[in-house]
């Protein structure tokens, strides 16, 4: 039969093993007796808790780009910067293209994952087919391997170390919001992609 | 040790590289759930894994010699290149930064580029040395790579951050844009390799 799938089957993303599909724990990791590679993982998280954690992570979100990452006060003249500033300042150097890599990692890509998740959990929370689905499923593949908030994080830590010297520096909110929001972001990735494509196949049944 | 599985490409299936979905290798030519085209293999991987790395390695030396951050106070002004951040992180007594930086942009990128092509290498020759260490540095390449555009961060923070005028200011230099452009093309050639290639089967 032309079309034929096997949903019964899993294939390794990593050697092209064949094992039998069944039903994981939430305490259970399957992996490839071949490769070692990661075939699946159960989930404590069902389609509410996975949305609640993409609505916290739009939150968090919001305030890590409003708030200021640090404050820097040199003798007396103080400046606040939030992430948009400081790619703005980048820009503004013409040196476009980092300021556009450092844009599109640090606040678009997390974006868009947080959004994709949101369109596309929400209706499946409601038993409804999310409008543009495939689209957005291979959108979020995409964007999730480009997504570096917590490198960012990282990055911000060392230049608060490295400008030390120049000015004093203290922490703002923004900083610990990006810190709340590598952690639910991590979170959010540990839930995968594949199992929103079985979970999707499954509602719209 | 568990008897070898037999591959998908050998029971005549095909594992939709998008999506996951298991179907016929002579039905459809794309995945009903996901519609993109099916392969067994990525096509052209290794050249394409091949071409990312000669990009990646070129770019690599501009990267390394040219300034990635200029500053400017009232004590002069300086450029810095990559290792010369390092060192003054070192100085200032951060060497525990330092170690994280030295890791991120010298290591992890040339290391990064010298584990691909080995991968390159081996599963060109249909090689089967060493087969699950050779999944498992794949992996460790996959999951550690894009640690490497800290620097990025790094100084574009420092320049919205030390904007002081003429007392102190950062600016961002050539350097870091062929250091931005080392990430992204090893990025590259890590996600064109197809891992399956290591466990080469009858078909090849």
């Amino acid at each position: 039969m032309e079309g034929e799938t096997y949903s019964g089957l899993v294939a390794c993303a990593e050697c092209d093993a064949v094992y039998a599909r069944r039903p994981l724990r939430s305490d259970e990791i399957a992996r490839c007796v071949r490769c070692n590679a990661l075939l699946g993982r159960g989930h404590r998280l069902g389609t509410d808790g996975q949305l609640a954690l993409a609505a916290a992570a739009l939150i968090v979100f919001v305030i890590g780009n409003l708030s200021p990452l640090v404050t820097l006060d040199l003798r007396g003249r103080e400046t606040v910067l939030t992430l948009p500033q400081a790619i703005a300042a980048t820009w503004q150097t013409g040196e476009q293209v980092v300021a556009l890599l450092a844009l599109a990692t640090a606040f678009v890509f997390p974006l868009a994952v947080i959004a994709l998740r949101l369109w596309l959990l929400a209706p499946i929370a409601f038993g409804r087919r999310p409008p543009g689905l495939v689209f957005a499923l291979h959108a979020l593949t995409w964007v999730t391997r480009w997504s570096m908030a917590e490198v960012f994080l990282l990055g911000a830590l060392i230049a608060i170390v490295r400008s030390a010297g120049l000015a004093d520096v203290s922490l703002g909110y923004g900083l610990a919001a990006y810190g709340v929001l590598s952690v639910l972001l991590t979170a959010e990735q540990l839930t995968g992609v594949h199992g929103l494509w079985r979970r999707v196949a499954e509602a719209a049944a | 040790m568990p008897p070898e599985p037999s591959s998908a490409r050998s029971r005549g299936l095909v594992r939709c590289t998008h999506c996951g979905l298991v179907s016929r290798i002579d039905g459809a030519p794309g995945c009903v759930r996901c519609r993109l085209p099916l392969h067994s293999r990525k096509p052209h991987s290794l050249q394409r894994t091949a071409a990312w790395l000669i990009v990646a390695a070129v770019l690599y030396i501009p990267a390394n010699l040219l300034p990635v951050m200029g500053t400017e106070s009232v004590l002069g002004a300086y450029e810095h290149t990559l290792l010369g951040g390092i060192v003054e992180l070192w100085e200032s007594g951060s060497w525990e930064l330092s170690l994280i930086v030295f890791v991120a942009s010298i290591a992890v990128p040339i290391v990064k580029i010298a584990a691909l092509a080995l991968l390159t290498a081996t599963a060109a020759a249909r090689s089967r040395w060493r087969q699950l260490e050779r999944a498992k540095l794949y992996r460790l390449v996959e999951t550690v790579g894009y640690w490497s555009m800290l620097d990025v961060f790094v100084v574009v923070l420092l320049v919205g951050m030390v904007s002081f005028g003429a007392l102190a200011s950062v600016s961002p230099e050539p350097g870091l844009l062929a250091f931005g452009a080392v990430v992204i093309a090893t990025m590259l050639a890590a996600s064109s390799f197809d891992a399956r290639l290591i466990w080469p089967d009858a078909h090849g």
